[in-house]
């Protein structure tokens, strides 16, 4: 069996000590996508890797995590989002969850990516042709492996996003130039 | 909604354990053990284990049917019972009632007046149709990673729980930082990863 590259183990205790000091990375992370997709219309280049084409949908949930009272908002409906979010960022809001559309090659999938647990609610994926229409021996088996391979693509174009991400983050690019445009997208677009 | 459906809610899990024995043979003592039980002890409330992805009244797997592949592809079916708590008080003040009348007394004891109302809660079970909540896990044992299909607090724990009862390995939620320090394998990234802490992204 394939390993993880890490292998810690977690306590109960360690792990929720983690789930909420850390939980900015996730919030971080959709802030910063919402920007590089916004940026770049809509096409995110991973250096080295991939095209991967990012689309805000019609829903969208900011949080003031560092507030002594959770101060939510939740913006509804297509292209609504923008003013009110951008406008919920200079706040100091986060993204705590939105839905998106990704795409990097032929498949298209919509979810709604959750921050903190990073887990991924309404994941639509393209359809899976019917047991009936398979032509194998075991159709059913086919049909399930076409679903999970499509779920893990899913997966694997949020994680090199993800992994875009954290690289910036834990670089001094990150300081020096994503974050002032970070801000200066948030800012500019006032008024 | 199964994990096969057009529309998914997943949680991701990384499988961390060693089984003990041979892999497959531990997998499918594992599934047998865990496989899904009724509720017939007194005084359980939740029937739990594992069923057929395809088919939740299927417990019996046979030909190792969970196998797909790499993937191990299972449902876990919850049976809960819940007696009407105003039902309950109600069949407790009529029997309380007629025990004080046969045996004349004022009141019942607190010892007497439980074990009325657990003896008329066990009857009242048996004619209450439990609420059957059926949750999809597909177990991908080459990557070490699991898919659950429901984002609920109670239906994790429940998962995590029987998967470590039944195959003795840890499910541990993919949350950000977790998967952040699978996907960063540099040593100063991930010395800088453990140090960061939340920025402003507003000016």
């Amino acid at each position: 069996m394939t390993q993880p590259a890490c292998n810690k183990e977690y306590n109960i205790m360690d792990f929720l000590d983690l789930l909420s000091e850390k939980a900015f990375l996730g919030r971080e992370f959709l802030t910063w996508l919402w920007f590089k997709s916004d940026q770049s219309a809509w096409r995110i280049e991973i250096p080295g890797k991939k095209v991967v084409e990012v689309r805000f949908l019609d829903k969208m949930t900011l949080d003031l995590s560092d507030a002594d009272t959770p101060q939510t908002v939740t913006l509804k409906g297509e292209y609504s989002g923008l003013r009110e979010g951008l406008a919920a960022l200079r706040e100091g809001k986060k993204i705590e969850e939105a839905r998106i559309s990704v795409k990097a090659a032929d498949n298209d999938f919509a979810m709604i990516l959750k921050g903190k647990w990073f887990s991924f609610g309404s994941l639509r994926t393209p359809p899976v042709l019917p047991a009936s229409e398979v032509d194998e021996e075991e159709p059913l088996e086919g049909a399930f492996l076409e679903k999970v391979s499509l779920i893990e693509e899913s997966m694997e174009i949020v994680d090199s996003l993800f992994e875009y991400f954290l690289k910036l983050r834990t670089s001094d690019r990150w300081e020096s130039e994503e974050l002032p445009g970070v801000r200066r997208w948030v800012e500019s677009s006032s008024g | 909604m199964g994990l096969l459906s057009r529309s998914v809610s997943i949680m991701r899990y990384r499988v961390r354990g060693e089984l003990a024995g041979s892999f497959w043979d531990s997998v499918d003592e594992g599934v047998k053990k865990g496989a899904f039980r009724e509720i017939d002890t007194p005084g359980d409330e939740v029937g739990m284990g594992w069923v057929a992805m395809e088919d939740f009244t299927d417990r019996d797997f046979p030909g190792a049917s969970y196998l797909r592949g790499n993937y191990v592809a299972l449902s876990l079916r919850v049976d809960t019972i819940r007696v009407p708590p105003r039902i309950l008080e109600i069949q407790v003040r009529k029997e309380s009632a007629k025990l004080l009348e046969e045996t004349g007394k004022q009141r019942l004891s607190s010892a007497q007046h439980r074990e009325l109302k657990e003896r008329i809660k066990e009857t009242l079970k048996r004619q209450v149709f439990p609420s059957i909540q059926v949750f999809d896990l597909i177990w991908d044992t080459s990557k070490a990673v699991a898919y659950f299909g429901a984002h609920a607090v109670k239906a994790r724990d429940r998962v995590e729980s029987h998967f470590k009862k039944c195959f003795g390995l840890t499910l541990v939620p993919l949350i950000p930082y977790i998967r952040a320090t699978e996907l960063l394998v540099d040593k100063d990234q991930q010395q800088a990863l453990e140090n960061l802490k939340p920025c402003s992204m507003a000016r």
